[in-house]
């Protein structure tokens, strides 16, 4: 089974609404060739309504849908070389494994024997050899998902969609299966779309997220991107954990930027040139964050050349082994969120506890400027 | 493809529903205000006389007698179905006694008819054995009036009571009764006050199952009922055949399905009301 | 302690109440004499069942006609209710809440205004005679929405993903309906045909309103034994037809362990 090659899809200015509720809302994205991509977003985004409208069970109400160039709206499901993978797997309860892999060959009614060497090529893909002859009440969650995505493949179809394919299994299972799907892809060579609400799940597989709230796109990127760059401050707050700020900028001094911000005092931050809202100028309202992880914590006082230092007292501490989340209230009446992992051994009694007066500092490359407030 | 087969898995329903249905029922209606023919049928000609009828007191007798033998059926029915379906409730490994109240109905309607006809007949059972005891000199007839009907129906529409009593008690939280017996009620007052009141949904089933097939009763009245167990069902029938009449027949048929789904409509608000009821206990 | 005692009594009195008059005629089926003063034991009634005498062969032929309906009927009404079904449940068409409440109309109505409004259908628009022919249209008129009811149970068990999925991995609607819907509708249309079997073999109304003058089924030939003599025949046939039944039910019952086991 050779590497196969997969659809460049575009979606241009899609829009669909379900009675009152308008659930896409003009949106556009573009989709490389063998990308697996992923739509991350809270329930009720359209993320879903968009994969169903790529896999030919929703017509949108505007908008185009290219594959390699190729309007595949007028098509019908079952005309377009595109599968899904279900959240509920969907397989045939009166076929067994093998049939319900061997299904989509069946029905272009491929000779039996290619249709044998193909089921136990794929049957090897997703390690199900052996279970053939099983009904699918009798395997797990984890492997009814297997043949689910076997049986997606197995037509050699352009593009797998996937729609939220691990939400129905348990969380040891979900990682398994999440790095199998990772292997599977880079073996087969096409799209994947993968439809999730968990990031972690998009951050980890995915060459590239696009974040989507209330029916519109909020950010394409890759997941350092996303991670880093968050586009606005949706972005920044659904994907992993951080603390915003907000101010005035009243310095501008090349790359480096100091916000006068919430009675904190000067908070210098570096902003690329590139950055999609700058550049800033003097007298800009800007919010911008800081991530748990990159604020340092102590109870002495930091060095001199240390920049965005600020007060506060421990309000909780919660120790998880390899790092500790505190919580610290600032003197503004701010809580700020931060992670420490404990790099070194922890003598006891030597652990920041609650209460303790703690110095929190950052370096300015750490921080970033979200968006410009009107 | 998707958007027409729809269309075409529902055409020979639609048709046959429309052909078998809709325009015989509509037909009934009709006759019902058409005016008799010379020969017997109709003629093309609009009539009340139909309906005129119906106010005759041999009618509005036929009307009460349906309605008390359908009345008296249910409730005798429901109290035997009551306790009979408490114990199977009640009983671990009830699917025998589950079988046993099915199996008499395995044999067919009429041939069960006919078995009361050999119990209560002049020469039946019943009679045999007095006469055998000494209890007896001449025969007593059992058969031929309101008695035998009511007796008969009761034995017919007995599993169709019991079934859904089942299922509704068998849902029922028992624990209750036991919290009752707790707070110092008896038994007797804890099930008067506590089930009844919650297996309220399927006692209205079981009426239903039982009182509005009675009341178009027609197979029952006629074998064992002579003339005074004489029902709507019956009229009817005569009406269509002996008498030759059939506008008078369609009128009777409309009255029939009008009582009908007056007790339909009961049936549905009782229903309703049963459920609001739930809810807003549920909500306070 | 659960305080079962009156229940109980109640329940089986409730059993022999309706076993009673079984019984009873059991017992008068080996009566010697005819009627019911029982004068001693004999078979007679069960030797004149299958003798060649001309009323044995109409009884026999009664029966024939009973089962001829049974088996067109049910089938008929099978192929109509499950694919009204299948469409109710999983497809849009127009006169969709038209054909739901108008297929449940014969659940509702008594049984003799379904006989009497079919009997006018024929006499006044079709003009057929009434024959066998009228009672098969009847028999699948009251049988349909029991299968119906049957097999949309069996619908409501899997949600329409099965039939995306079928779509997604190309199949025609054709296809969705012969490899996915109907394979997994089975139980449903199975059990929805034996119940039209069972209702048609039964019925005794309906098929006496549209009968005709010729047609005659096993409900009706015993009802025109009734009401002239006291068939004695006809008990022996009763001690027959439920241990046929009970034979009957207990093979399928094993046959459905059987196949149940194989999947």
């Amino acid at each position: 089974m050779g590497k196969l090659i997969g659809s460049e899809i575009r979606i241009e200015g899609v829009s669909k609404s379900f009675a009152d509720t308008q659930v896409l809302k003009d949106v556009s994205l573009t989709i490389k060739k063998g990308e697996f991509f992923s739509l991350l977003g809270p329930s009720g985004c359209g993320k879903t309504t968009l994969l169903r409208i790529l896999a030919g069970f929703e017509q949108p109400e505007q908008g185009i849908v290219t594959l390699d160039g190729n309007d595949i709206l007028p098509l019908a499901a079952n005309e377009r070389p595109v599968n899904t993978v279900f959240q509920n797997y969907a397989l045939f309860p009166h076929l067994s494994v093998f049939e319900n892999i061997a299904f989509p060959l069946r029905l272009k009614k491929v000779a039996a024997k290619e249709i044998k060497k193909r089921v136990f090529d794929y049957l090897d893909l997703v390690q199900l050899r052996g279970q053939e002859n099983k009904k699918p009440h009798q395997m797990s969650g984890g492997q009814r998902q297997r043949v689910s995505i076997a049986r997606a493949l197995i037509s050699e179809p352009k593009v797998l969609l996937l729609d939220e394919p691990l939400s129905a299994l348990d969380a040891k299972l979900r990682h398994q299966l999440l790095m199998d799907l990772d292997l599977i892809h880079d073996q087969v060579g096409i799209t994947f779309v993968y439809v999730t609400h968990d990031q972690s799940e998009a951050l980890s597989v995915s060459d590239r997220v696009a974040v989507m709230s209330q029916g519109k796109v909020l950010q394409i990127g890759s997941p350092i991107e996303i991670y880093e760059s968050p586009a606005d401050s949706f972005v920044a707050s659904f994907i992993g954990e951080t603390n915003f700020m907000e101010g005035k900028v009243n310095a501008v001094d090349g790359r480096m930027i100091t916000i006068e911000s919430d009675k904190l005092g000067p908070i210098k931050v570096t902003v690329d040139s590139g950055h999609r809202q700058g550049p800033f100028v003097v007298g800009d309202k800007v919010r911008h964050t800081i991530r748990p992880e990159k604020i340092r914590i102590q109870t002495t006082k930091p060095n001199e050349s240390a920049d965005n230092v600020i007060n506060g007292i421990v309000f909780e501490v919660i120790y998880s082994g390899f790092q500790s989340r505190i919580y610290v209230d600032l003197d503004n009446g701010f809580r700020f969120k931060i992670f420490k992992q404990h790099v070194q051994y922890l003598e006891v009694g030597h652990e920041i506890k609650w209460n303790e007066k703690v110095y929190l500092w950052w370096n300015p490359d750490d921080g970033y400027v979200v968006e410009k407030l009107v | 493809m998707k958007k027409q087969a729809g269309v075409w898995y529902s055409l020979p329903l639609f048709a046959w529903v429309t052909l078998f249905f809709l325009i015989p029922i509509g037909m009934v209606l009709l006759y019902s205000v058409l005016s008799r023919g010379n020969f017997g049928g109709v003629k093309a000609e609009l009539s009340l006389d139909g309906f005129a009828a119906l106010g005759n007191p041999a009618f509005l007798k036929t009307v009460g007698i349906t309605l008390l033998i359908a009345l008296v059926s249910t409730v005798l029915t429901i109290l035997v179905a009551l306790p009979a379906s408490y114990y199977i409730a009640r009983t671990k490994n009830n699917l025998t006694l589950l079988v046993l109240v099915i199996i008499p109905f395995w044999v067919n309607f009429l041939i069960r008819v006919f078995a009361w006809m050999a119990v209560l007949g002049r020469e039946g059972f019943v009679n045999d054995l007095l006469r055998w005891t000494g209890l007896t000199q001449e025969p007593i007839q059992f058969l031929f009036n309101i008695g035998a009907v009511i007796i008969v129906h009761v034995y017919t529409y007995l599993p169709f009571a019991i079934l859904p009593l089942y299922a509704t008690i068998e849902k029922f939280d028992f624990g209750l009764l036991e919290a009752a017996r707790d707070l110092g009620a008896d038994h007797l007052t804890s099930l008067k006050k506590i089930l009844l009141p919650n297996i309220r949904g399927g006692i209205i089933t079981a009426i239903l199952f039982t009182f509005i097939p009675i009341l178009g009763s027609y197979a029952i009245s006629d074998l064992v009922g002579g003339k005074d167990g004489y029902m709507l069902g019956n009229s009817i029938a005569y009406y269509i055949g002996k008498a030759n009449n059939w506008p008078r027949a369609s009128a009777i048929a409309v009255v029939l399905t009008l009582i009908t789904s007056l007790g339909l409509m009961v049936y549905f608000l009782l229903n309703r009301s049963q459920q609001k009821t739930l809810v807003e206990e549920e909500v306070k | 302690m659960k305080k079962l005692g009156f229940s109980k009594a109640a329940y089986w009195l409730t059993i022999s109440f309706l076993f009673f008059p079984l019984v009873v005629l059991a017992f008068y089926s080996f009566n010697a004499s005819p009627g019911f003063t029982f004068t001693g034991f004999s078979t007679r009634w069960y030797e004149a069942l299958f003798s060649a005498s001309r009323e044995s062969k109409s009884l026999w032929n009664s029966v024939a006609n009973s089962v001829i309906i049974a088996l067109s009927s049910a089938s008929i009404a099978t192929i109509i209710g499950t694919l009204g079904a299948v469409a109710i449940h999983w497809y849009k068409f127009p006169w969709k809440r038209y054909v739901q409440a108008l297929s449940f109309v014969p659940v509702v109505l008594p049984e003799i205004i379904i006989g009497v409004s079919v009997l006018i259908f024929f006499a006044s628009i079709i003009r057929l005679e009434l024959g066998m022919f009228s009672i098969l249209i009847a028999h699948i008129s009251f049988t349909l929405p029991f299968v119906m009811l049957m097999v949309g149970a069996r619908l409501s068990e899997f949600d329409d993903s099965v039939l995306e999925a079928a779509r997604d991995l190309g199949a025609k609607e054709h296809q969705v309906l012969l490899r996915v819907i109907l394979p997994i509708a089975s139980p449903g249309i199975f059990s929805g045909f034996l119940m039209a079997v069972t209702l048609s073999l039964e019925d005794f109304v309906v098929t006496q309103f549209v009968r005709g003058p010729n047609s005659e089924t096993l409900p009706l030939y015993i009802y025109k034994m009734v009401k002239k003599t006291i068939p004695m025949e006809i008990s022996a046939l009763s001690v027959l037809l439920v241990i046929a039944t009970v034979v009957l039910v207990f093979s399928v019952r094993n046959l459905m362990k059987y196949f149940v086991k194989g999947t």
